[in-house]
């Protein structure tokens, strides 16, 4: 079978309606087992500018490591405020096999060609993905906890530039 | 298996005459992972959490949308070009001034009452989405030295995994701006830049009030497996 080109991504732009990314980001609602926690951080560019309606997605198993459970979706959306800040209501996931608890982040943005991957993780732990980062940068992608917040900041470019992957 | 990234047929980086991606593209190279099935999942019946709003954005008699009619048939596909049935798709695209809804655009041109240029639908069995909607103006890109993008739609597409998410815009035929436009020619082989372009239908088969614009969007992953795990 002939196999298809994919279809060649493109900058979201800056008017992404406010509506798609407005409602998304509680992933913990009617959700019975794990422990509910808060993600936030600020998102900024070369010059330290924060960076206002860009779009996160994320990812995420349940608080057991799976990603097949009925009664967790596993997936939200946010955008930055005018601050650059985002924010996420969700369960603290499980890990699994090899892999330590973490969630996948999606980034999508005018003047960004297309979507940038990275990970957010709760700490240091032995994990195939996080492993794969050059050891001086692999504290860029572990959250800070304060409370039952954490604290996960993304800098695009520059500066403490947060780590993205090529997939 | 995802195939990598092909860079001849995907943009990234930093383009030329676009100053934005100098400030948010990474400076250090993108890193190489193990895929696990974290990105080989995604989710499942995305459409039970984001429903379908307006299929038609051109509106009839006096609440009619100013601007030329068309109907946008919109296939998604995957690799091996099988449809996927259920993908959620997100359009967005300007009145036909050049003026999108969104508060952040300052272009002074007018807004059309009539008209509100997001839509959130979800593909058949046959892969297919079908938008009834008005042609999208060119407009000027403010704080550039004459960069005017052509007209074109925003795409917010779905796959059946994590890393399969796409998010493109479709051009239309025809367009002398396609030509110059920084964001489409930032794909360097040409034949990939025609596929984001949509085709006209002959208009002797199609409605005969509107213009149909047919177009196909492939998203990364092979096969009908919804997941590898």
């Amino acid at each position: 079978m002939t196999r298809l080109v994919p279809t060649g991504e493109m900058t979201l732009g800056p008017f992404f309606p406010r509506e798609f990314a407005a409602g998304a980001n509680d992933l913990a609602a009617g959700v019975q087992q794990g422990e509910v926690i808060e993600i936030t951080g600020r998102v900024t560019q070369l010059d330290g500018k924060a960076l206002d309606n860009l779009v996160i997605e994320i990812w995420q198993p349940d608080s057991q490591g799976r990603f097949d459970n009925p009664g967790f979706f596993g997936w939200g959306r946010a955008a930055t405020d005018a601050n650059g800040v985002y924010r996420f209501r969700t369960i603290k996931p499980g890990g699994y096999e090899k892999r330590a608890p973490h969630i996948n982040f999606l980034l999508l943005y005018s003047g960004l060609m297309r979507q940038l991957q990275t990970v957010m993780f709760f700490e240091a732990a032995a994990d195939p993905v996080l492993d794969a980062v050059p050891a001086s940068l692999r504290h860029r992608l572990v959250a800070k906890r304060e409370g039952t917040v954490y604290r996960f900041d993304i800098r695009l470019r520059g500066e403490g530039e947060t780590p993205f992957f090529d997939d | 298996m995802l195939a990598k990234r092909d860079p001849r047929t995907q943009s990234e980086g930093v383009v030329a005459g676009y100053a934005q991606t100098a400030q948010r593209w990474p400076s250090q190279p993108l890193q190489a992972r193990p895929l696990t099935p974290s990105e080989l999942t995604g989710p499942q019946q995305l459409a039970r959490r984001l429903a379908p709003v307006r299929g038609d954005l051109a509106g009839y008699g006096e609440k009619r949308a100013i601007g030329q009619l068309i109907r946008l048939r919109a296939r998604i596909v995957d690799e091996d070009g099988v449809p996927v049935s259920g993908a959620v798709v997100e359009v967005w695209h300007c009145n036909a001034a050049g003026k999108y809804i969104h508060p952040n655009d300052t272009n002074d041109a007018p807004v059309d009452p009539n008209f509100y240029g997001a839509a959130r639908m979800v593909a058949g069995d046959s892969g297919l989405i079908e938008l009834r909607t008005i042609k999208p103006a060119a407009y000027p890109v403010p704080d550039t030295a004459g960069w005017w993008r052509p007209p074109h739609i925003h795409f917010s597409v779905w796959g059946r995994v994590w890393l399969s998410r796409l998010v493109t815009q479709m051009f239309f035929p025809g367009e002398p701006l396609n030509e110059s436009d920084a964001i489409l020619n930032a794909i360097r082989d040409p034949e990939a830049r025609r596929r984001c372009i949509a085709q006209l239908a002959l208009t002797a088969k199609g409605p005969q009030d509107a213009l149909v614009y047919e177009y196909q969007i492939v998203v990364r992953g092979r096969g009908a497996s919804p997941s590898l795990r």
